[in-house]
């Protein structure tokens, strides 16, 4: 795992505290969506149909940081959209890096290179831009809907080591993925010199475009289990091993919706960062008011019947690895061997 | 593959036993498109409707107008009903489309260069 260990101990005294502190729902990652806007239409993305006036939207830092303060997660990913068309994007991570948070930029990359050679960010070890990359060259150019996307991310990335800053990739996999050709993606990225990658597979957006390529429970723990049984020593990966090994169907973990709280022009957004289904305007009232108890497996909501998207189960993973010898022996043992 | 085919575009839905308000509403929130929200005082409001919420006190919707102006709060007591009259932003925006459009892409200069032979 590549979690960096400053970075691994702030969320551990996070949760403790959170334990500590008998609260029954805390937040771990801000999902800050400042815009809606990008200069990608992926077909698996059902983020961005939205009317013209909506797109032309953005939030401002100042309502960015309020939202981080209010919230409180020790961690703040900024998906979108792409946030690096958002006009304050530089303002705002610097802000955010101010207040000690750890900054995933979640980034097609297509507009990275520019911003980088603009002298937008400086690198930080609470910063890394989380570059999307689906796959190999034309498993990435098919998901994006673009060809020449993947060329472009690379470049991207090759650019931003090359000036000292963090790069994570994430990865989203859909039907029809080929183990063999994430293995060997996996060896690209790590020959690229990436920290890490973060891997999950996708959800099934009503509104996204494609509704045939999302993956269905068994066939997630098929793929992943294929993919990532006997991992090579290399292979690094920015998350929880707990969560890879629920993915490969090792562990049998209920959502936490509230761990990913997401904040974007509409407000906070119920009941997590996939579903749509209203906005509370404080994230007080998102957690007392939001009916918890009609999502997750258990509730049988057929919409949750095969997410395991990482947003909903991530920290569920990183709750077990802090909340049970169990989970915290095999997270060690996974960290230590490498072996999933 | 599927297409979006389906699309409440250009709906003009009358509000009566069959179809509650609430109902229209839960489809307008659900539409990714401008919609038209006809006032009980015969006013028109022309937006996107981001939120709605039932089970407050005095259930509302909450949108943006045509211009980007808002949030405004709305009543369900003030609402007659709400119209499909803007583009749905989803709509024929599928990997199909994309497939089909990079099939034909790909078969173009195939064509062009047996037309060359």
């Amino acid at each position: 795992m590549s979690v960096p260990a400053s970075q691994m101990w702030t969320v551990a005294t996070y949760v403790l505290r959170q334990k500590l502190r008998g609260r029954p729902r805390y937040p771990l990652v801000l999902m800050l969506e400042p815009l809606f806007r990008c200069n990608l239409a992926c077909s698996g993305c059902g983020k961005i149909q939205y009317p013209a006036q909506i797109l032309k939207k953005h939030l401002t830092v100042e309502q960015c940081l309020k939202a981080v303060d209010e919230c409180g997660a020790p961690m703040v990913s900024i998906p979108g959209g792409e946030p690096l068309m958002y006009p304050d994007i530089g303002r705002l991570v610097e802000a955010l890096v101010a207040r000690g948070k750890y900054v995933y930029l979640c980034t097609n990359a297509i507009l990275l290179r520019e911003k980088l050679e603009a002298g937008l960010f400086r690198p930080s070890k609470y910063l890394s831009f989380s570059v999307h990359m689906d796959g190999p060259r034309e498993e990435h150019d098919a998901a994006v809907c673009r060809d020449g996307v993947y060329d472009q991310a690379v470049e991207g990335i090759r650019e931003a080591l090359r000036r000292g800053f963090r790069v994570t990739t994430n990865t989203t996999l859909f039907e029809g993925a080929n183990p063999l050709r994430v293995r060997e993606f996996f060896d690209a990225m790590m020959d690229l010199g990436v920290e890490g990658m973060m891997l999950s597979p996708g959800y099934s957006y009503s509104k996204a475009p494609d509704q045939v390529h999302f993956l269905r429970k068994s066939r997630t723990h098929e793929l992943f289990s294929t993919m990532l049984s006997n991992p090579a020593r290399r292979w690094k990966f920015n998350q929880s091993p707990l969560f890879l090994r629920f993915l490969m169907g090792e562990h049998d973990y209920e959502c936490t919706p509230w761990g990913n709280p997401t904040y974007n022009i509409f407000g906070w957004q119920r009941p997590c960062y996939l579903l749509q289904e209203g906005y509370a305007e404080t994230f007080q009232e998102l957690l007392e008011t939001t009916r918890w108890e009609e999502y997750g497996k258990k509730s049988g909501n057929e919409k949750c019947r095969d997410c395991m998207v990482h947003c909903g189960f991530e920290a569920t993973a990183v709750n077990e690895t802090f909340g049970s010898w169990r989970g915290f022996r095999e997270t060690v043992a996974v960290t230590v061997t490498g072996k999933l | 593959m599927s297409e979006r085919d389906e699309t409440l575009e250009g709906w003009e839905p009358e509000v009566g036993p069959d179809l509650p308000l609430a109902r229209v509403i839960d489809l307008a929130f659900d539409y990714r498109g401008n919609t038209t929200v006809i006032k009980t005082d015969g006013s028109e409001v022309h937006g996107y409707i981001f939120n709605r919420n039932a089970g407050a006190p005095e259930p509302f919707i909450q949108m943006f107008d045509a211009a980007g102006a808002g949030p405004f709060r709305i009543p369900y007591a003030q609402i007659r009903t709400v119209r499909f009259t803007g583009k749905d932003t989803a709509a024929g925006n599928s990997y199909a489309a994309w497939l089909r459009r990079k099939e034909k892409e790909q078969a173009e200069p195939k064509a062009h260069d047996s037309e060359a032979r």
